[in-house]
């Protein structure tokens, strides 16, 4: 692949700490419910397609944007873009889906939308993250899901 | 009959058969007996040597070859040397297929006793001039260069003598040769052929036949078995190209046009002879480059993912600066270095978003400055206060903290080449700052300040102690965190060691005074442990314990606190040392004190408080040499067995006072403390002074001396036993306790007799009624315990003693039979204990029984069984992939095991066996699961323990891309 990266030069910020283990994640008694942090830490590893730095550090994913309703069983994640016309959006968006799709239990709805404002076709990604079939579709195809694959793994 | 050598047909023999051949060791013999001289020989070969044809010439001159190869090196004189040598030099100009026994022939003449090197001139040079070395064999040129190495081993003054002629052919015979092993032996030799042979104008040309192999790219062929490496031969070739400081210019340039290169290897190969050349050449050889190589060398020093590159271009700008600080005096090329470094890196750090960011240049920075004494000079003088400033202007604290780690990290260099007095008005701020720092109550910036504090301690004015200490008492005092608490503690250490004086009246007389026994227990726990931790220092020893010591024959109601307080403290081997210990009981009488204590506290006191007092007792008297401890026994032995007969509580102070003894102590007492720990470990009511019992017991039998000694306890033991385990059917399971423990003394001890009793406790375990003990015995042997039977504790522990256990082990339950299902649990709970402890590379040869028993153990519900042979299945998973074969058998276990509802250990740890699995297994093997996995995993997804969800996330994800594309895995 000879195309360059749609944005050259990132910024780039620190990786947070991991979540610290508290006394009552031990306590078999207590029921840890979902909260945003758990959501967080399952997508924040995921990597960016283009350079070699995760979501985190580029910040396309934040613990502020993502909300989580345990007892509607909602998950909702926005994610930004570092710039406008990232090509890559839909990509980022549809692997990380696939990760929540894959890691959270089957009774959460997830809905994953481009964070308001940050993109250029910000309606048009939206809807086909949202549309069920065309991501089914996008994982039939074997080099779309090798890149999913790659950038979740 | 006369053999053929002694006749002239001997050259119508070689010039026929073949065998004439094997014969050359009898002549060789007969030439050494002197039934036949050399020339003799020759004369009978002449008419082969001189035949006009080529091929039987070649049969000659193969045969002479062979017979001098044999020959004793002392055997040829002088005159008959030359002679020869004079003959193979004119068979030089022969045909030449002749050619390659030529030289091997006169290869076997220079490894003559009486060869003269002045022989050799006329050989050269023919050969320079006849032999075209480019078309000769591998074999034959490198017997070529053989021939050169030890002309230069036999008389290297001679070579010299030769000078520019030798170079002149050096350069011709060695072009293009590219053979990689006659590469490396060339490699290896050239260095010294061109540091002791004068090259003269040669120069030029030397380094251009060495550097056009430079940077060497090769790839050896898969299936040669004595394969060189490309690495190999560009170590090798290093040496050569800057083996005379002559090179240097010619080298240089080279250098900086591969290091521009966008070959990865180039790039490697070149930053390493930078920094090889950097031993021979001149310093001013680098003057003119230094700009451009530092330019190179930035490019790649901030390589983004590669960070071989990036170690190499630190190691070569080391190299570098190194080089040039040594003529810093003359020369401006060193400062003009330094200061683009630094503007370079300051600029890089000005714009630093993340720590990453920041630490990269730093690190650069570091490097510059450990390089040599004048960059550290310079880069103190200016990073110092540069950093100083970026601290206070940034406000991301984890950016602030990295600065901190940054300045210590520097001063540390500063230290190393000691150019305090230099920098000392820079570095001063240093403390300042870590007290600005420190100022801020959050945790990060308490540790960071502090452990920078502790590194900078030496120029710690003494004006800032106060606020530091003001600080760190409080922290001391009433820190919630233990890290913050330690590193508080360790801090006022550090500054006790340098300021003892300010220390003792701020801190131990001051506001941490020990007669202050607050209200607040807590806060006292932490000043008590602040208090004892100084006590280690000498100038406070006396104050503080003489104190203690007071507060504990005075029996007030906070002196449990202090016993343990002291009895923590003590056990700190890094604070405490056992001459310490020693010194504290010689001047101020530990023991006494706290014996009386015990005896006070034991008809009350609840145990907890007084284990801190055995605990106290035992580690003093670990400590003490031989005849201290015999000393101490005698004082107090008697009182304690006289009150051991009214109560068996005070058996745990005989215990405190025999087991922690040298293994040479002995006394008349002895066997009453046997018999009396046989009887308490028996029949006393309190578990906790059976086992008591039964460590006594073990300590004796692992440390009395061999030979009488022991025999004699070791009867009196087994007598002991002998009488009582007949009466009475409830003492078994104590019985099986202390077979335990004994069969653990003795195996550590090495000795044999461990068999006995471990046959004993194997033997009863197919019995219903007493199997789970026999395991409980087991885990006993097994586990390692800090306060029992340890080194500290002056034990012999036999080296591979697990494998001892483990073999004998598994001979002894061999021989079972089918074990009934009421003991099978506790059989596989006992191996679970022996798998647990035994070193994995024992059970690794062991994988197909070892696999077999802990697939058996993954039906029970037992918790800690589970645990341990979940943790013996993932190590047999990574380290072989043996249980393929039974992957229908134990995916399903371990799926069942993801719902056990009792213990979230049992759930994550058999997640992380499924992750293993799909890491390690062939892919083929896994495929035929996949489906169900993914399915049977899915509710594990919502398990009501987060870390539970994690592992389950982890395996999910990982059987997820089974076989999927994008799977970064080989099959």
């Amino acid at each position: 692949m000879t195309k360059t990266a749609d944005n050259v030069n990132p910024d780039i910020y620190d990786k947070g700490s991991e979540r610290e283990i508290t006394s009552s994640d031990y306590d078999e008694n207590i029921e840890d419910l979902f909260d945003e942090r758990e959501i967080f830490d399952l997508i924040r590893n995921i990597n960016d397609p283009e350079h070699p730095l995760t979501l985190e550090e580029l910040r396309v994913v934040e613990e502020s944007n993502i909300k989580v309703d345990n007892i509607k069983n909602l998950v909702h994640v926005s994610f930004t873009p570092t710039i406008p016309h990232c090509s890559m959006a839909t990509l980022i968006g549809l692997s990380i889906r696939v990760q929540l799709l894959r890691a959270l239990p089957a009774r959460f709805k997830v809905e994953v939308e481009i964070t308001p404002g940050s993109h250029a076709s910000e309606y048009a990604v939206n809807k086909q993250l949202a549309d069920k079939e065309r991501v089914a579709a996008a994982l039939e195809n074997n080099n779309l899901l090798q890149i999913i694959n790659q950038c979740i793994a | 009959m006369e053999s053929v050598w002694f006749k002239p047909e001997l050259s119508d023999a070689i010039m026929q058969n073949d065998e004439i051949f094997e014969s050359t060791t009898s002549i060789v013999t007969d030439i050494v007996a002197e039934h036949i001289d050399l020339s003799h020989i020759i004369e009978n070969m002449g008419a082969v040597l001189t035949h006009k044809e080529t091929e039987k010439r070649c049969r000659g001159m193969k045969f002479y070859t062979k017979i001098l190869r044999e020959l004793p090196k002392s055997i040829l004189s002088e005159t008959q040397i030359q002679f020869i040598s004079t003959f193979y030099i004119g068979r030089l100009n022969d045909h030449h297929s002749i050619i390659p026994s030529v030289i091997e022939g006169y290869l076997a003449l220079i490894d003559m006793n009486n060869y003269k090197a002045n022989n050799s001139a006329n050989f050269l040079a023919t050969l320079f001039r006849e032999v075209s070395c480019q078309s000769q064999l591998r074999q034959d040129r490198y017997n070529i260069y053989l021939v050169i190495q030890k002309l230069m081993e036999k008389d290297i003054d001679y070579c010299k003598q030769l000078g520019p002629d030798l170079v002149c052919g050096m350069v011709s015979i060695m072009d293009g040769e590219r053979d990689p092993r006659n590469l490396i032996f060339l490699f290896n030799f050239l260095p010294k052929f061109i540091k002791t042979i004068p090259i003269g104008h040669l120069t030029e040309e030397m380094f251009d036949v060495i550097s056009c192999y430079y940077p060497i790219d090769f790839h050896p062929s898969p299936d040669d078995p004595a394969a060189v490496t490309r690495d190999d031969l560009a170590k090798a070739l290093c040496p050569c190209l800057c083996a005379i400081p002559e090179f240097g210019e010619q080298c240089l340039i080279m250098l900086m046009e591969k290091l521009d290169s966008s070959l990865r290897l180039a790039k490697l190969d070149s930053l390493a002879l930078l920094v090889e050349s950097c031993k021979t050449f001149k310093s001013e050889t680098y003057c003119p480059f230094s700009k451009a190589l530092w330019s190179s060398i930035n490019r790649d020093i901030n390589h983004k993912t590669d960070d071989e590159i990036k170690m190499a271009s630190h190691e070569a700008l080391s190299a570098l600066v190194a080089k040039l600080a040594l003529i810093a005096n003359t020369d401006q090329s060193f400062e003009n270095l330094v200061k683009s470094i630094l503007i370079a890196n300051q600029t890089a750090i000005a714009e630093a978003k993340t720590v990453a960011q920041f630490v990269q240049p730093t690190k650069v920075l570091l490097t510059t400055a450990n390089a040599s004494k004048e960059s550290c000079v310079v880069i103190t003088r200016c990073m110092v206060p540069a950093t100083i400033s970026y601290y206070e202007f940034k406000t991301s604290p984890k950016l602030q903290i990295a600065s901190l780690d940054f300045l210590g990290d520097l001063y540390d260099i500063v230290k190393h080449w000691d150019v305090l007095e230099l920098v000392k008005a820079q570095v001063n701020e240093i403390p300042k700052l870590c007290l600005t720092t420190v100022s801020n109550p959050a945790k990060d910036f308490q540790i960071a300040g502090f452990k920078t504090l502790i590194r900078v301690k030496d120029i710690l004015r003494s004006d800032l102690i106060l606020p530091f200490v003001e600080i760190l008492t409080h922290n001391a005092q009433h820190s919630q965190d233990t890290d913050v608490l330690s590193i508080s503690v360790e801090t006022i250490h550090a500054i006790a060691k340098k300021y003892p004086e300010l220390i003792m009246n701020l801190v131990v007389r001051g506001n941490c005074q020990i007669s202050n026994l607050t209200q607040d227990k807590v806060a006292l726990q932490k000043r008590l442990h602040l208090l004892t931790n100084l006590a280690s220092i000498d100038d406070f020893t006396k104050v503080i314990i003489e104190d203690i010591l007071r507060l504990i024959s005075t029996f007030e109601k906070g002196t449990n606190l202090v016993v343990e307080a002291l009895s923590d403290s003590l056990s700190i081997a890094s604070f405490y040392t056992s001459e310490k210990v020693m010194q504290i009981e010689s001047d101020h009488g530990l023991i006494e004190p706290v014996l009386a204590w015990l005896y006070k506290e034991i008809p009350s006191g609840n145990q907890d408080t007084l284990a801190h007092g055995y605990t106290l007792v035992s580690n003093t008297i670990s400590s003490l040499p031989a005849e201290k401890q015999q000393n101490i026994l005698s004082q107090h032995t008697q009182k304690v067995l006289d009150n051991c007969q009214v109560n068996d509580v005070y058996f745990l102070v005989l215990e405190s006072l025999y087991s922690p003894l040298h293994q040479n102590v002995y006394t008349s007492k002895f066997e009453e403390v046997l018999i009396l720990s046989i009887k308490v470990a028996l029949n006393s009511q309190k578990e906790l002074v059976r086992t008591k019992g039964c460590v006594l017991i073990a300590h004796m039998l692992n440390k009395v001396e061999h030979g009488q000694k022991f025999e004699l306890l070791y009867e009196l033991l087994k007598n002991q036993l002998s009488e009582c385990s007949k009466h009475d059917e409830s003492l078994c399971p104590r019985l099986i306790q202390m077979y335990g423990w004994i069969t653990k003394a003795l195996i550590l001890r090495g000795s044999d007799m461990y068999l006995f009793w471990l046959q004993k406790i194997v033997g009863i375990m197919p019995n219903t009624s007493y199997s789970k003990y026999s395991a409980e015995a087991i885990r006993i042997i097994m586990t390692e315990f800090s306060d029992y039977l340890s080194p500290k504790l002056h034990c012999r522990i036999s080296l591979l003693y697990r494998q001892r256990m483990f073999l004998s082990f598994s001979l002894l339950v061999d021989k079972f039979g089918a074990l009934s299902p009421d003991v099978k649990e506790d059989y596989l709970l006992s191996w679970a204990y022996v798998l647990d402890k035994t070193p994995k590379t024992v059970l690794s040869s062991e994988g197909v029984k070892i696999t077999s028993i802990v697939v058996d153990s993954l039906e029970y519900q037992n918790e800690e069984l589970l645990i341990v042979s979940l943790n013996t299945l993932s190590h047999l998973i990574k380290s072989q992939p043996l249980i393929s074969c039974s992957l229908q058998t134990v995916l399903p276990r371990l799926i069942n095991l993801t719902k056990y509802t009792k213990s979230m250990d049992v759930r994550i740890k058999s997640l992380e066996c499924l992750y293993d699995i799909a890491n390690t297994f062939r892919t083929s093997l896994l495929l035929p699961f996949k489906q169900d996995v993914l399915l049977d995993l899915a509710p594990s997804l919502d398990d009501k323990k987060r870390l539970v969800r994690n592992a389950a996330v982890r395996a999910r994800t990982r059987w997820f891309l089974v076989g999927a594309p994008g799977e970064d895995k080989a099959n």
